[in-house]
């Protein structure tokens, strides 16, 4: 066994990080500091994502033969986890799940457009799956593409399109065989969100992060613009998901929170002339998320290793996303607790980055349970492949 | 022993949901939603009927109902998420005038705080981890003046009250003051807290103040504080309760109504047993409240602060894991602001981290108990 990171691999995370240092401009920093840019969209952050392109990070994980460098899934999982610990908000899905996907299965005319422009970092692909009526039960989706001579014609409407307002493109699912088993009639598309009939309005969350329905009237796509065989969708969106799910649940994030936490209530005096960091409280709550933080590190880093190995089980993506997403929620809050009720004030001009950034997260960091393949699902994925247990009724 | 309320709490119980459902629709919050978190027309609504006067002496313009019917409109107030300020100006704010202060105070303002017609806001809070006496705002005496000097956190309200009630630390002990909010020297710094409520940092800059505007002061200021604290902390307990009922009632009709895969998702066992276990938090944490807002009116302030904090203990983990609960169980519904659940998630959180936290509550409950304990083996 040889629990951590190689000689070559902590080099490449230094590299890294010297890396996003330099990428982390005081424009960037301004912009995705302002209320409402956080989530990406602004010229500083396109600029950015370009740098990155042109440098060949997005292209990292990619297979050579799609124009990657084919990196191991350690060394992705590091360059991962760095640049969520700065906050850049990186298009995960574009770059990991949607590229990828489309590089292998999609026309020429997608490849040299959609597909370049993700590796060059000038393209942002939002995703549409889910529908009001479809979420946990993502293959009950109704919009339609139905085939008129050689092109398709797509209606119906998407919920929760996140990004749409700022990407170019969606990935969109639709139903092109209402008559067969619900899993066997779905279809992937690209959608430009310039094409006509494309629409969106805009839904504000709790985390004040803005997501969009999304409508499609009469949208008409060559048939260039379908991606993989009619009909066999669902395979591209599942082996998407997987994907998707490592990387909501890397412990950069988390990590870096508690880091600054600490580093505050070591440095902070109480009025009686005592450090925050010497009640037993704050000590007994740094080391439960040290402790919880450990184990996430843990898992992530040995499902990384087993995907370079090819042993990755079924039940370990579960695991990590479960675990994961619960843990964040009691994370955030013990870490709040221990700065206390100025850990409830909204980021400004006036508090503390640290309390703001604690605010922030904990605000958006519900929607992870849910989200992505929900929680309840992925326990009985865990019971069923893990444990060998009959699967329950779904 | 007897768990009910009697006729009038109950008609006080009716009253204040009519009148704070008229007023808080979503439609309506929304109005709330940036700015002040103040509705004038609903306090004044409040006032007409009066409510905000049910603990306020009779003699002073109230009804002179007890702490626990006054914790009833707080409930409620937390079971609407209204834009009010029940707690820092009703609870620390009158009933800790009532009880400690003078009648000459008194009577010049609580008629005012009942008819609402002025606005009394308590600034107590420091930026320092809670607790009843404060540290950091010093108050110097020179004759028949006072000097103030420090500052003090996340007051609620503090731009539109006419009066403010502060605590200091005095050279022998804690102090309690009163003073207009346009007082010289007395600076405001705007923040907005999570649940979007504006909150302000008041830094006091040599603040002079006459000896009469000194509520109290010497050695039964510290006690009074503490009172005053345990007051705060049962009332928030009690807006806690509110959110939290609704936040779970909500989560039950979402999921009977839902459907997934052909099936409402309430059907799913996961999904009914999550929702059950936020039905039994939410049971004990009833519970423990009600007992905190009798002990403080009945029992000794040892017990009654034993009581408060575990009622606030459970308010906080009971907030934490009932809200976690509704948000997971609605799906994506949970977040998007034009379903009404978010308000509830975010004052449940604000909530929990106001007038302190489970974990260092935890510890002060434990240091308490510890000195019981030895103090019994010693007598
Ligand atoms: C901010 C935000 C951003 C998003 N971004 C995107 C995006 O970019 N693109 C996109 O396509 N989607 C996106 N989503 C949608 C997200 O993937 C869905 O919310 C998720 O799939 C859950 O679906 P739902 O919200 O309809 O909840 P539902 O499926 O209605 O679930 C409600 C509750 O029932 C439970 N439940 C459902 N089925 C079962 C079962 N079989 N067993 C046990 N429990 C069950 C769920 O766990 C949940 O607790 C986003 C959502 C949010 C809130």
């Amino acid at each position: 066994m040889q629990i951590e990171f190689s000689a070559e691999q902590k080099a490449l995370q230094q590299e890294i990080k010297r890396y996003l240092q330099q990428l982390f401009t005081p424009e960037l920093t301004a912009e995705l500091a302002a209320a409402g840019a956080e989530e990406g969209g602004g010229p500083e952050f396109r600029k950015a994502l370009r740098q990155l392109g042109a440098d060949g990070y997005i292209s990292m994980s990619w297979p050579k033969e799609l124009g990657g460098k084919e990196a191991s899934a350690i060394d992705q999982y590091i360059f991962t986890e760095e640049i969520i610990r700065t906050g850049f908000p990186y298009p995960f899905l574009t770059t990991e799940a949607c590229g990828p996907v489309m590089a292998e299965h999609a026309s020429e005319e997608v490849r040299e457009t959609v597909v370049k422009g993700i590796l060059r970092g000038e393209v942002v692909v939002a995703i549409g799956y889910s529908e009001p009526g479809a979420g946990t039960d993502l293959a009950a989706l109704t919009t339609r593409a139905e085939k008129e001579g050689d092109d398709w014609v797509i209606n119906g409407q998407k919920i929760w399109t996140s990004l749409a307002e700022y990407s170019d493109y969606v990935w969109l699912a639709a139903r092109t065989d209402p008559n067969a088993p619900k899993h066997k009639g779905i279809t992937m598309f690209v959608v430009p969100t310039n094409a006509e009939g494309f629409s969106m309005s805009p839904i504000w969350t709790l985390g004040s992060v803005r997501t969009n329905a999304t409508f499609y009237e009469n949208i008409r796509l060559k048939d260039e613009w379908r991606v993989g065989e009619v009909n066999q969708g669902w395979k591209l969106i599942t082996g998407q998901l997987n994907r998707e799910r490592l990387s909501l649940v890397t412990h950069g994030q988390a990590e870096e929170l508690y880091l600054r936490v600490a580093r505050w209530a070591a440095n902070t005096e109480s009025a009686n002339g005592k450090k925050i960091i010497d009640r037993g409280w704050v000590k007994y709550n740094l080391a439960k998320v040290r402790t919880g933080l450990e184990a996430l590190k843990l898992v992530c880093w040995k499902q990384a290793w087993a995907m370079d190995k090819g042993t990755l089980q079924m039940a370990d993506a579960s695991v990590a996303k479960v675990y994961g997403t619960e843990f964040f929620l009691e994370n955030y809050r013990m870490l709040m607790e221990i700065v206390g009720q100025a850990s409830t004030l909204r980021r400004d001009e006036h508090t503390d980055a640290l309390m703001g950034a604690l605010e922030h997260r904990y605000r958006t960091g519900s929607i992870l349970t849910f989200g992505g393949g929900t929680n309840e699902v992925q326990r009985e994925i865990i019971a069923g492949a893990g444990l060998w247990m009959p699967r329950g009724r779904l | 022993m007897n768990f009910e309320l009697t006729d009038d709490q109950r008609d006080v119980q009716v009253l204040s949901r009519k009148i704070l459902e008229d007023y808080c629709t979503n439609e309506q919050l929304r109005r709330f939603d940036q700015g002040e978190r103040f509705d004038p027309i609903l306090w004044q609504e409040l006032a007409t009927a009066g409510l905000l006067g049910i603990s306020i002496d009779e003699q002073f313009g109230g009804m002179g109902f007890d702490f626990e019917t006054l914790c009833l409109l707080v409930e409620e107030v937390g079971r609407c998420v209204a834009p009010v300020p029940v707690i820092s100006s009703l609870v620390l704010g009158a009933v800790a005038l009532q009880r400690f202060g003078n009648d000459d105070v008194k009577r010049s303002v609580l008629p005012d705080v009942a008819s609402g017609k002025s606005l009394l806001i308590a600034a107590f809070s420091e930026a320092d981890h809670a607790g009843a006496v404060p540290t950091t705002l010093k108050a110097t005496r020179s004759g028949q003046r006072w000097q103030l000097q420090g500052e003090k956190h996340f007051v609620p309200f503090a731009k539109l009250a006419q009066h403010l009630l502060i605590s200091a630390q005095a050279d022998d002990g804690a102090a309690l003051f009163m003073l207009p909010s346009d007082t010289e020297g007395l600076r405001m710094q705007q923040h907005t807290s999570t649940a979007g409520e504006h909150q302000y940092a008041l830094s006091f800059n040599n603040v002079e103040l006459d000896d009469n505007q000194c509520v109290l002061a010497g050695d039964k200021a510290a006690a009074a504080l503490t009172e005053i604290n345990n007051l705060g902390v049962a009332a928030t307990c009690a807006q806690m309760l509110g959110i939290c009922e609704v936040m779970l009632r909500t989560t039950a009709s979402y999921t009977s109504e839902r459907e997934q895969f052909g099936v409402k998702v309430a059907t799913f066992q996961a999904v009914g047993q999550r929702a059950a276990d936020s039905y039994i938090d939410v049971e004990c944490f009833r519970l423990v409240t009600q007992k905190a807002i009798y002990a403080v009116e009945h029992e000794s302030p040892r017990d009654a602060l034993a009581a408060c904090l575990i009622a606030k203990i459970w308010a906080g983990d009971a907030g934490h894991r009932v809200s976690h609960a509704a948000q997971h169980l609605h799906g994506g519904m949970g977040v998007d602001r034009d379903y009404p659940l978010w308000r509830y998630c975010l004052w449940a959180k604000q909530l929990e981290l106001t007038l302190g936290n489970s974990a260092e509550l935890t510890e002060q409950l434990g240091e308490e108990t510890a000195a019981e304990f030895k103090q019994a083996l010693h007598n």
